[in-house]
């Protein structure tokens, strides 16, 4: 196993393909589309937000009430999606620094929704995804390096956010984290949600089975903490796609047992997390022995 | 479908790619470290962090007119008025739970901006208790969950639970 972790994330010396190409291309417009929806679902929202309850991030260094009581969340997002159109159409000059503007722009965006005191991480990957690559335009003149930057950068930082939470959590609550009671606390939290959102709740059939089986409960918990404490074995090819297969079961689990979904964290895993350009590699080279005369 | 092969002559773009990580580790460390774990889209990814620690929620219930208000606390299952559903006025209810769990001071103008994140600036139509919603494990029972009356909406007038009035 090659354990050269820049040969692992960018392989900048390796060949390229068609298949390589697509997924990577791919994966801009997925940041992309992440990106404008983001700026619009924020901005939108920010609009019946009247008062700042807890500054965080850039809010605690410029007033970002500049933000509320007007219109300008809808116009951010405007700009926001004008130069994220402008960065995936890969423009000499503007099209450079679009992204990095754009990324700037949403980091105020996110501040200015996120002022009542909820941190959410659900748009934590695309953020990343984003900043991969406007600093993959900014400082890498060959399209084709900037692009592989800009997907081990992903790569690099979701190993490496998992890697985070595992650690948070055993620095917070220690070895006993995994505790099923400590499940059976966040269902009902969850639960509580659930009548605010809608004005009623009913467990589904995983929620019932942690409720009733501490050591089940229990199982999930030391199960999902796992999966975050090895995370970084998707900075090794060898290892990426069954990690990130794991990953990818670990949100299934929270969406079943608390009823989150972080649905853009979801997407970008399925994007990175299979084998797509091998797939698409083969699927070329299997038509193209077809259309060739024997 | 290996069609083309790249140079393999510069180690540029490696050496270009390891100072560009490494500034962005180095911004990432300074900025969480110094706010609170947080510099979106930095994290150190808390969530779920402190296990078993009791927590604060909201919910809100629809008041019929005329009712008397009364600020005990109950379980879940003896709130007074109707099921109201956040969503169907726009709210996100972690919006809710976090703006009554994490402010300090009800002054006026904070319960008008409850009232317009409620009702979104337009004249409230309907009473609405917003209840504090605390959970919390104990021994026998597994979960505790015990809603406190905190603020009341109406049209009439604004009513804050007496023990948090300023």
């Amino acid at each position: 196993m090659k354990l050269n972790l820049s040969d692992n994330l960018f392989g900048f010396d390796l060949p390229d393909s068609a298949g390589q190409r697509i997924v990577r291309k791919g994966f801009e417009l997925f940041v992309g589309v992440a990106t404008c929806y983001l700026a619009w679902k924020w901005g939108l929202y920010t609009l019946r937000i009247a008062d700042v309850v807890l500054p965080l991030g850039v809010a605690r260094y410029v007033d970002i009430s500049f933000m509320h009581g007007n219109s300008l969340p809808v116009w951010n997002a405007v700009l926001i999606s004008l130069l994220t159109v402008l960065g995936f159409g890969g423009f000499k000059g503007i099209g450079r620094w679009a992204y990095s503007v754009a990324f700037v722009l949403l980091v105020f965006q996110y501040a200015a929704r996120y002022s009542l005191g909820e941190i959410p991480h659900s748009a934590n990957l695309a953020g990343m995804g984003l900043l991969g690559f406007a600093l993959g335009r900014l400082f890498f003149t060959d399209p084709l390096n900037g692009s592989r930057f800009s997907i081990g950068f992903s790569y690099l930082f979701i190993g490496l956010g998992y890697v985070f939470a595992a650690w948070s959590k055993l620095i917070a609550t220690g070895i006993f984290w995994p505790d099923g009671s400590h499940l059976w606390m966040w269902i009902n939290e969850k639960a509580v949600d659930e009548i605010s959102r809608s004005g009623f709740v009913e467990l589904n059939f995983v929620q019932e089975w942690a409720m009733n089986s501490r050591l089940l409960a229990t199982t999930f918990l030391a199960v999902g903490l796992l999966t975050e404490f090895f995370a970084f074995l998707v900075w090794f090819k060898r290892f990426r796609y069954a990690t990130m297969m794991a990953i990818l079961g670990l949100h299934m689990g929270i969406w079943m047992t608390m009823d989150i979904l972080f649905a853009l964290s979801v997407w970008e895993l399925s994007i990175l997390g299979l084998p797509w350009a091998v797939w698409i590699d083969y699927f070329i080279q299997k038509r193209l022995k077809h259309q060739l005369p024997n | 479908m290996k069609d083309s092969q790249p140079q393999k002559t510069s180690s540029h773009p490696a050496k270009t790619s390891k100072t560009v990580i490494l500034s962005v580790l180095l911004v990432y460390v300074l900025t969480v470290a110094t706010n609170l774990g947080e510099f979106w889209p930095f994290s150190i990814y808390p969530m779920f962090s402190q296990a078993g620690r009791t927590w604060n929620r909201s919910l809100v219930r629809e008041m019929p007119a005329g009712e008397r208000v009364t600020w005990a606390a109950s379980s879940l299952e003896n709130l007074p008025g109707a099921p109201f559903s956040v969503r169907s006025n726009g709210v996100d209810p972690i919006d809710l739970a976090n703006f009554v769990s994490k402010t300090l001071v009800w002054d006026s103008l904070r319960v008008a901006a409850l009232e317009k994140m409620m009702f979104g600036g337009r004249t409230p139509d309907k009473s609405l208790m917003i209840f504090k919603v605390q959970g919390r494990l104990a021994d026998r029972v597994g979960v505790e969950v015990t809603a406190t009356p905190w603020v009341l909406i109406s049209p009439g007038k604004d009513q804050v639970n007496p023990s948090i009035v300023p």
